[in-house]
């Protein structure tokens, strides 16, 4: 047990490092952080004499005709009553994010179809050491991107004179936890999957069946649309990631600490799970392509 | 022919007006409704749900009045609002509500007697509903307070007559006492001494006064959810009367909302309802709060409530504004130290000239708003041009805290330096070139080994 982390220590270490040389995070971390610098100042450019006015700003007057077309005036309300700072945080991490977990899952797939994965179990690592480096990988940089943005978004409120607020800080935990996993979500697929284009269609395909339930679930559609959904989601919404992310929110909404402990316990123990799924099929099946 | 068709063709064009127009007459259906009176936390709303409704909604552990009834329907486009044309077909259905709850029991409800009405609290709205014999006692009883009102009116009117009449054959009196040179002192005396009848006030016990007998189907239900249909007198079931009733209630009560004015826009005041929300605003007014008590509901099922057509969102929960605090105060928190803010009434002045706006002063009833009424009554929170960030809370009648009622204000006057943020949104990028270039370096001056070693190897 003890060689395996190791193994996947020093996985994770060489495959941050290789992600490191690549361009890809910066570019997607500075792209995150341009649209938090957009969404921040559009809406301290949406303030009148009476709070916020999305009217006065037209990128925030689309974002919130949208999202209350989609979602509901209160959906807005909630979003925006501690400043632009939550809504900021989830569009700044998006990119990084999707980077990360479609890199990784490609990745998986492109070194199993190469037999590198395979050339590493005839040494010291075997494929779970490989799946949890990989995953490693994923926390740490999630983990960089997101205090990154933190920084960025902690620099451009304190110029503004703006506040973080508390949702803010406890959406922080809840994101990182989604991220995990939804990482392992595509570890998995990578495991499941016989090569990187299908890995990477599979998990796209779940993550995007997934963010459907989500929306169908809190949008203000006609009953038929959300019965559909409320029927597709008592069925899948437990092992959605997203469902439990919208679990937490609902805790910090209500202020019930019960429901955002319980929602980040069980995104964690998503994360565990899939992996542990990971870790079984890859030992019955083998890294071979 | 070629005329012809051009007649044709411009003939076609004058006609599409036309057919547009007509195209724009709601089309009305006759339908199978449950009207509804649903209480929603503050006051009653009036709605209906129409054959396609999915479900009732109603709030717990409250008096909601139903009624089955043959009218007809449209969609009015203007407001984007289903309507009922009731004055064309309004056809009550007697008969008996049956009702089942998800464990399968079924109770019938009869249609009763009902009337509501508000009777006047000190700052609030207070809901009563009178039901069966108790209806003609409250209606007789607000019917008596009118009458007994008209009649002190009548003799009100009556003594004015007559003081007035008095006054004038005292005035002739006077006059002719003062032509014919006699002393009119007495009759002056008399004069002043007459007393002018006060005219009586209309009885203040209704704020919204109880209407005449209604019939309906009256629902006061635990939080679940119901299925209701309609049985006929004869015992038969309504056909296409079956609805799901959804009975929801408040999550959370009390707590503490604020009525945001500027003093630019005090027509259209904003709310801060959400207890940890920030107001960023832009300090180019005084700011005039207003708190108030609110429950928080979930978002469809309020909607729905209100207006039985309407959309909201089914998991976010919304505050509603119930009633004003009753003898609050607010403590601001300044640099300077806490500060407390009372109540105060004030009168909105408009500007004077041809520039539009506002100005909010205090009311002043003995000097230059004599014989007017105050247009605002709340309290001022003053922005300072170095204010940056107040907090605040509202305190009860004995001066405590109301828990939940913290806000922080936030003085937005600039939105952060652009500059400053487009340069750190660049720096992953300068990092990338630094991580790359480096590399490029390190790689090019191992390049000589790397030739050696292709070398050897060879």
């Amino acid at each position: 047990m003890r060689d395996r982390i190791h193994a996947a220590a020093v996985i994770a270490r060489r495959q941050i490092q290789e992600t490191l040389l690549s361009p890809g995070l910066y570019v997607t971390l500075a792209l995150g952080l341009l649209l938090g610098a957009f969404l921040v100042r559009g809406f301290a450019a949406s303030i009148d004499s009476s709070g916020f006015n999305p009217q006065l700003n037209p990128l925030y007057d689309l974002i919130a005709r949208f999202l209350g077309g989609t979602f509901g005036g209160a959906f807005v309300g909630k979003l925006f009553s501690e400043g632009p700072y939550l809504f900021a945080l989830l569009v700044s991490f998006a990119p990084v994010f999707a980077y990360l977990a479609i890199a990784s899952v490609f990745r998986f797939g492109l070194e199993k179809t190469a037999g590198a994965v395979e050339l590493l179990t005839y040494g010291p690592a075997d494929g779970t050491a490989y799946v949890l480096g990989s995953f490693l990988k994923d926390v740490a940089l999630a983990l960089l991107a997101l205090l990154a943005i933190l920084v960025f978004l902690a620099v451009s409120a304190a110029a503004g004179n703006l506040v973080l607020g508390p949702l803010f800080f406890w959406a922080l935990p809840v994101v990182f936890l989604a991220a995990l996993a939804v990482c392992a979500y595509g570890i998995l697929c990578s495991i499941i999957a016989s090569n990187a284009s299908s890995a990477l269609a599979l998990f796209l395909g779940v993550l995007l069946l997934f963010l459907l339930i989500l929306a169908g679930s809190y949008s203000i559609a006609s009953a038929p649309v959300r019965s559909v959904s409320t029927v597709a989601a008592t069925v899948i919404q437990w092992i959605s990631p997203f469902f439990y992310t919208a679990m937490c929110f609902r805790g910090l909404q209500g202020g019930g600490a019960g429901a955002l402990l319980g929602g980040l316990g069980l995104l964690l123990a998503l994360a565990a799970a899939l992996l542990a799924a990971g870790h079984a099929v890859i030992s019955r099946k083998g890294v071979r392509a | 022919m070629s005329k012809a068709a051009a007649f044709l063709l411009v003939l076609l064009l004058a006609l599409l007006p036309l057919a547009a127009a007509s195209a724009q007459v709601p089309v009305r259906t006759e339908q199978l409704i449950y009207t509804i009176l649903a209480f929603n936390g503050k006051d009653y709303s009036a709605t209906f749900a129409a054959e396609n409704s999915d479900a009732i909604y109603l709030l717990a552990g409250v008096d909601s009045f139903l009624s089955a009834r043959k009218a007809l329907v449209y969609f009015w486009p203007t407001t984007g609002e289903w309507k009922t044309d009731t004055d064309s077909l309004n056809w009550f259905f007697p008969g008996t509500l049956e009702l089942w709850d998800r464990a399968g029991r079924a109770r019938d409800i009869p249609l009763q007697k009902f009337t509501y009405y508000n009777v006047k609290g000190e700052y609030e709205l207070n809901w009563k509903v009178a039901v069966g014999e108790a209806v003609a006692r409250e209606f007789n009883r607000y019917q008596e307070l009118y009458q007994d009102y008209f009649k002190s009116v009548a003799a009100f009117q009556k003594a004015n007559t007559e003081y007035e009449s008095s006054q004038d054959a005292l005035l002739q009196k006077i006059m002719k006492t003062r032509q014919a040179g006699g002393d009119p002192s007495t009759l002056l005396e008399k004069m002043k001494s007459m007393v002018r009848p006060v005219a009586p006030e209309p009885p203040k016990d209704y704020v919204v006064p109880p209407t005449p007998a209604q019939e309906a189907f009256i629902l006061n239900l635990p939080r679940g959810e119901y299925t209701i249909r309609l049985k006929n007198p004869d015992g038969t079931v309504m056909e296409g009367s079956e609805k799901r009733i959804v009975v929801h209630e408040r999550r959370r009560t009390n707590g503490i909302g604020y009525e945001v004015i500027p003093s630019d826009k005090w027509t259209r005041p904003e709310q801060s309802t959400t207890p940890s929300s920030v107001l960023h605003v832009n300090g180019s007014t005084d700011l005039y709060l207003r708190p108030f008590f609110q429950d928080e509901f979930a978002d469809l099922a309020y909607a729905r409530t209100v207006d039985n057509a309407a959309r909201g969102n089914p998991n976010i929960y919304s505050w509603v504004r119930t009633q004003q605090v009753p003898h609050a105060s607010i403590e601001v928190q300044t640099p300077a130290g806490p500060t407390l803010l009372g109540e105060r009434l004030y009168y909105v002045e408009q500007t004077k000239g041809s520039g539009l706006g506002y100005t909010i002063v205090p009311f002043d009833p003995q000097g230059a708003h004599k014989g007017k009424a105050p247009n605002l009554i709340a309290y001022k929170v003053a922005i300072g041009k170095d204010t940056q960030a107040l907090r605040l809370r509202a305190l009860d009648g004995n001066g405590k805290p109301l828990p939940g009622s913290e806000r922080q204000i936030r003085v937005v006057r600039a939105a952060p330096p652009a500059v400053l943020l487009l340069s750190l949104a660049g720096l992953p990028l300068a990092l990338m070139a630094l991580v790359l270039s480096l590399r490029e370096r390190r790689y090019s001056s191992q390049a000589p080994a790397r030739e050696a070693l292709k070398s050897n190897s060879f």
